[in-house]
């Protein structure tokens, strides 16, 4: 008994030294970004091991005196968030239409839907710039904003659907003999019962925007379009060199927005993955 | 209140039949049970009813007006699901609120309504609950409740109970017919357990493969039924079916003779039922086979030839298997089908 006690204490002893350990290797690159990002600037590039790194606030000054991160920050945030309310405008109606209405070819319009994320990005990066010089949209927040919602459609629309898919038949059944028509049926039973989704669904859109690079770079051709993972890059060249704890500190500003989204709807995200794939 | 009329009502999904050629009259008021096996057409028939599926063929007229046109939500029918459907974001309350929102009910009346609805299934303290938060019965009583409340002409009950433990359903089952007498609404019930049927309703309508097989009162159903669906359907244990042959009189089969009148002639069936069987005498010669006590009365299962017979002996009836055995049917009750299945009248 006591012998049995003892084996179960040491088993979850070492439960935590693997989880432990292995927590450490995810956040090793986060925690070395953060000691990079207020070290000076020489002590970065040297060479030789340093092992009581100095404080540094060097790349934070540089940020806020030379560099307008607030307004990078902005259209991010314009862009990221006006792409998602777009894409839940125009997925979560389609996604009722494609779980629900029987029509024909409803499969081949969802596969359609689907395929438009699994051509690679650069065949149609050419035709989409001339797209937006014709519109006038080139260099401007809101065509990234239209960039990121196309992007993303697709994916949204799909788990969005797997979710409408999950919901049984009778509510819907017994809403309409309730008396409520295809949109009250939309908006009072159909969006609340699969929220975990929808809120699954923009997340993972809005991290895939926050990331986005090749089109960004296209179509925000001066810093006034710029997004962060955009201005990063304006770290790597020039004649200052690369400047690696200005990019440092200026990935770790971009990774705590979606950290935090993350920790808020840890819960239905986590749920929100799986629970799709386990019914076919 | 109203009436309801199903004239020639037909459903097919491309090649398979649902519902074939169903007229039926339902009065005002009246509790009526759909029963059948799965797969029979019985909750087709409840959806067409309720506008959720749409005919291939035939009317149906709810309270004189043919509704085939109109959408369910303008039909004035309430339904109550078998997994009970309760909207699992809202609170009981608004989930009995529901209906009362969207047929436009003046706010002012709410309030009472739910309260009066919720009472009479005894679910008024349950009302700022979620669905997720209650019991199966308790889930199946506010769907009551959610059906109720807008005193609708017509409910429609699919498989309400089957969901239940054989005890809540017994309960729920005497509720549901004090509820349906107390509001005089029509009501349609669809169950493939024939003791609900038997026990709610007023008439039976027992359908096998998208037909109507026989329909009647309860004890019309019982005691008389129409073919060897509805006669191995009805009872529990179900009446003993024998296939042989009748001739002269006599009808005969492996190890069972009995009387028989003379028009009754060639291959039929048998048909009897456990309690008009009697241990003891010679129109069974079989082997015991089982012996089930229930507590109130013991089961025993006799084999004669290749056949099993059902008898529902004293309560203190015992043997061992594989013992000789001999059994009286009642003469008075004995059922004659032909070789289609139907029953030849006037044979016992």
């Amino acid at each position: 008994m006591a012998k049995a006690r003892k084996s179960r204490g040491e088993s979850l002893l070492l439960r935590y030294l693997v989880l432990g350990g292995w927590a450490l290797v995810c956040l090793l690159p986060i925690l070395w970004f953060l000691s990079i990002g207020f070290r000076p600037r020489t002590e970065v590039i040297t060479p030789r091991p340093i092992y009581w790194p100095s404080f540094s606030l060097d790349a934070w000054r540089l940020l806020i005196s030379d560099w307008p991160i607030a307004q990078y920050l902005r259209n991010s945030v314009v862009a990221v968030a006006g792409s998602v309310v777009i894409d839940l405008a125009l997925a979560i109606p389609a996604a009722y239409a494609l779980a629900r209405y029987d029509f024909k070819g409803r499969e081949d319009i969802g596969f359609y839907i689907l395929s438009t994320r699994m051509m690679a990005p650069a065949i149609v990066a050419v035709p989409i710039f001339f797209l937006f010089k014709t519109l006038g949209l080139l260099n401007s927040v809101w065509a990234l904003m239209l960039i990121y919602a196309a992007i993303n459609l697709s994916l949204v629309t799909w788990i969005i659907r797997s979710y409408m898919l999950d919901i049984p038949k009778e509510l819907e059944d017994a809403a309409r003999t309730d008396g409520a028509g295809d949109l009250t049926i939309l908006r009072e039973i159909i969006v609340p019962a699969c929220l975990p989704g929808i809120i699954t669904a923009a997340v993972i859109a809005a991290i895939f925007a926050i990331n986005e690079f090749l089109f960004t770079l296209l179509i925000a051709s001066t810093s006034k379009a710029y997004t962060m993972s955009v201005a990063l890059a304006n770290f790597t060249g020039g004649s200052d060199g690369i400047i690696y704890n200005a990019i440092a500190l200026v990935s770790f500003i971009a990774f705590v927005p979606i950290l935090i989204l993350v920790i808020l709807i840890q819960k239905h995200l986590s749920r929100g993955l799986t629970m799709g794939a386990v019914k076919g | 209140m109203a009436s309801i009329h199903l004239q020639n009502l037909e459903k097919r999904y491309g090649a398979f039949v649902g519902v074939q050629n169903m007229s039926l009259e339902i009065a005002d008021e009246e509790f009526l049970v759909l029963l059948g096996p799965s797969g029979c057409g019985k909750t087709t028939t409840m959806r067409m009813i309720a506008g959720l599926e749409v005919p291939t063929d035939g009317k149906i007229v709810i309270g004189g007006e043919e509704v085939n046109e109109v959408d369910a939500r303008d039909r004035d029918v309430a339904m109550v699901f078998q997994g009970y459907a309760l909207y699992p974001n809202m609170s009981i309350y608004e989930n009995i609120r529901f209906p009362l929102r969207m047929r436009k009910i003046p706010a002012s009346e709410h309030d009472a309504r739910i309260r009066q609805a919720a009472d009479m299934v005894e679910l008024g303290a349950f009302l700022d609950r979620k669905p997720g938060a209650l019991s199966g019965g308790q889930r199946q009583r506010a769907a009551l409740a959610r059906a109720v409340v807008r005193q609708p002409q017509v409910f429609l009950m699919d498989e309400p109970l089957s969901n239940l433990d054989a005890k809540l359903r017994q309960s729920m089952r005497v509720q549901i017919k004090h509820m349906q007498r107390q509001l005089k609404v029509t009501t349609v019930y669809v169950t493939h357990d024939q003791i609900e049927a038997m026990t709610l309703a007023d008439r039976i309508v027992i359908m096998n493969k998208g037909a109507i097989q026989q329909v009647g009162t309860p004890d019309q159903i019982y005691s008389d039924p129409a073919n060897t669906f509805v006669a191995g359907f009805i009872g529990s244990p179900p009446m003993n079916l024998i296939e042989g042959t009748a001739q002269n009189g006599r009808f005969t089969a492996p190890g069972v003779s009995a009387p028989c009148l003379d028009h009754v002639r060639g291959k039929v069936t048998l048909g009897v039922r456990p309690e008009d069987c009697q241990v003891g005498g010679d129109n069974v010669q079989g082997m015991v086979y089982g012996v089930e006590p229930t507590g109130d009365t013991t089961y025993l299962t006799v084999r004669a030839g290749e056949k099993m017979i059902e008898v529902k002996a004293a309560r203190d009836y015992r043997s061992d298997i594989d013992q000789p055995v001999g059994i009286t049917f009642d003469p008075a009750h004995l059922y004659f089908f032909g070789e289609d299945g139907q029953r030849i009248r006037g044979a016992a």
